[in-house]
């Protein structure tokens, strides 16, 4: 695979692939811990077995190994992040049932992971110790996962409450790989931008893309999102040469006037993916950044990370149109279509269709759900895969333009939510009898989100403490990111023609 | 001074969903989960609309701004 035999290439210099606040590794380092962590899963389970390792952590120094290392030994890895709440990994291990937990950040020692839920769990010094005991060993690359083979599993917000797991295999990282690497390789700099959390795609652009072409990753945890004067002074040491983030990370960091080429000098290109890229922002990076790269691109966790990429021009910032999603990579092809299906011309909105070698085999364990969203497409002497976006798209020329969703899925911060999600785990919460989420909107994108809840009995409480009380227990329910931020009490809902609840009279009283 | 005091409780709360009046002075806002690094810069945007008035989040520790109380002195001061 592509990125195991690179790291073995570049470990035979004395470049650095991570740097993580005061620690260090080198590709060599890498390799070596990797191949240790592969030849402790081949040893202990067999080299037959392929159930895939749950990683639970953050931007720990051992995660990157650990994710190698799975690889290494034909296993899949499954990254959650800190963030993810107990209730959700209790799911997650449930559904993928790993014979070996590696959790780096002790979320067992609060007794709220029952022991049955995976074979053999190891801490940070278990893995440490793995290190060790089989430093040396170096599995053979006829071990490594093979083409069909998934690499990872994400599990994203899931429209019934549980998320859903999207394996992407090794011919689909391939494939990434192949098609986009130029956007990233086209930078002099040697360090890479490390801030989205593993448990979501867009880290993938510096985990296999930056690290396969040799670069540097440099950690930006959430230690330092919540310190944002420490964050400042890493940045100003940092090197940094490609960003990748979110749009909102970038939003969060030019707030300070302080974020410009003084601070960055070696940044070469800003790459986005994962939510709207505003006009906004984008001027004030070419302000701030003279000269530099601004490149747009997008695409779902179930295609592979990005599916197009585009430089933004400054004729695009003066176009009152958004700025395009991009244009399709290479060997990606979009179609636009109606609700039975047909293929819409240019100029008109319809679903986006993502026909690629990049788009996942379907939802872990769901074949129900695999069946509605992913369908095999054949056209043009070939048959490949597709995947229903949900996006409502259109185009003009070479670019494609992003027009909101055709469900209640949003990009919230980068992430991506399933709005029926939140409602179905507040109605887990006491005393909610009923809950409708809404987002609010500002400056072309999502802002915050909003529930409307009705309780079962009315509460003692001021609303205020009310609402707290309620976000305080969803949060044993869903990732932080998740909760809404206003919680607004309502003794009834407004019922449309449908007898269903009225999202836009509620969406009216947010105006 | 009462009058910019009104306003940077109004544009907290807008931030954290709050009515003014459910506000009290010596809540942990950070603690209960009513901003995150993302409110913080969102309230000083606002607050830089509001007075005109320069505020660097980069430049302010969480201890400084985790009170009402402590926000609305650290933005006094700076008026």
């Amino acid at each position: 695979m592509f990125i195991l035999e690179k790291i073995a290439e570049y470990a035979k210099t004395d470049r650095v692939a991570l740097i993580n606040r005061n620690e260090r590794l080198t590709f060599a380092q890498m390799d070596a811990y990797s191949d240790a962590v592969a030849a402790c899963l081949l040893a202990q389970f067999g080299a037959e077995d392929r159930t895939p390792v749950v990683i639970y952590g953050h931007k720990q120094t051992e995660m990157l190994p650990c994710m190698y290392g799975a690889l290494k030994a034909g296993r899949a890895y499954v990254p959650v992040d800190i963030t993810v709440p107990a209730d959700r990994v209790r799911d997650i291990l449930d559904t993928v049932k790993p014979k070996l937990f590696i959790d780096l950040a002790d979320i067992c020692s609060g007794g709220e992971i029952p022991a049955d839920l995976y074979g053999q769990r190891v801490d940070t010094a278990a893995v440490q110790q793995i290190f060790a005991e089989y430093a040396g060993q170096k599995p053979d690359a006829s071990h490594w996962v093979q083409d069909a083979d998934p690499c990872y599993i994400l599990f994203t917000s899931g429209s019934t409450g549980k998320p859903k797991g999207v394996p992407i295999s090794k011919a689909n990282l391939d494939n990434l790989y192949r098609e986009f690497s130029a956007w990233v390789a086209d930078a002099k700099g040697d360090v890479i931008m490390n801030q989205i959390s593993y448990s979501f795609d867009v880290s993938v652009v510096s985990v296999y893309v930056g690290m396969a072409l040799g670069k540097t990753l440099y950690t930006i945890d959430k230690g330092m999102m919540e310190n944002l004067p420490e964050l400042y002074e890493k940045l100003a040491t940092s090197q940094i040469a490609v960003w990748v983030s979110t749009p909102s990370f970038a939003e969060m960091c030019v707030v300070s006037p302080r974020l410009d080429a003084n601070l960055l000098p070696q940044m070469e290109r800003f790459i986005f993916c994962g939510e709207v890229l505003t006009h906004k922002l984008t001027e004030t990076l070419f302000a701030r950044f003279p000269g530099r790269a601004v490149v747009n691109t997008y695409g779902p966790t179930e295609a592979t990370v990005l599916v197009t990429a585009m430089e933004v021009t400054q004729a695009m910032l003066e176009d009152t149109r958004p700025i395009p999603i991009g244009i399709p990579l290479n060997e990606v092809r979009f179609a636009i279509v109606d609700e039975a299906g047909n293929e819409l011309p240019e100029g008109e909105t319809g679903e986006l269709l993502i026909i690629s070698d990049s788009v996942s085999a379907g939802y872990f364990g769901r074949p129900d759900l695999t069946a509605q969203r992913f369908l095999e497409w054949k056209g043009e002497g070939c048959v490949k895969r597709g995947y229903r976006t949900g996006d409502a798209v259109y185009r003009l020329g070479q670019y494609y333009y992003f027009c909101g969703r055709i469900d209640f899925q949003v990009k919230l911060n980068g992430y991506r939510i399933e709005l029926e999600d939140i409602e179905n785990n507040m109605m887990r919460v006491t005393n909610v009898a009923r809950a409708v989420v809404l987002p609010v909107s500002k400056e072309e994108k999502i802002d915050h989100l909003v529930a409307f809840v009705m309780l079962q009995s009315p509460s003692q409480l001021s609303a205020l403490k009310t609402g707290l009380a309620i976000k305080e227990e969803l949060k044993q329910y869903l990732p932080s990111y998740m909760i809404p931020r206003k919680i607004v009490l309502r003794e009834s809902f407004p019922i449309n023609t449908n007898g269903k609840v009225d999202r836009k009279q509620l969406a009216l009283e947010l105006k | 001074m009462k009058m910019e005091e009104t306003k940077i409780i109004e544009a907290l709360c807008e931030i954290c969903g709050a009515e003014p009046e459910d506000l009290e002075g010596d809540m942990e806002l950070f603690e209960e989960g009513l901003l995150d690094s993302f409110g913080v810069i969102s309230l000083f945007v606002e607050l830089e609309s509001i007075f005109g008035v320069k505020l660097d989040p980069t430049e302010v520790e969480r201890s400084v701004i985790s009170t009402p109380d402590k926000l609305v002195a650290f933005v006094l001061e700076k008026l």
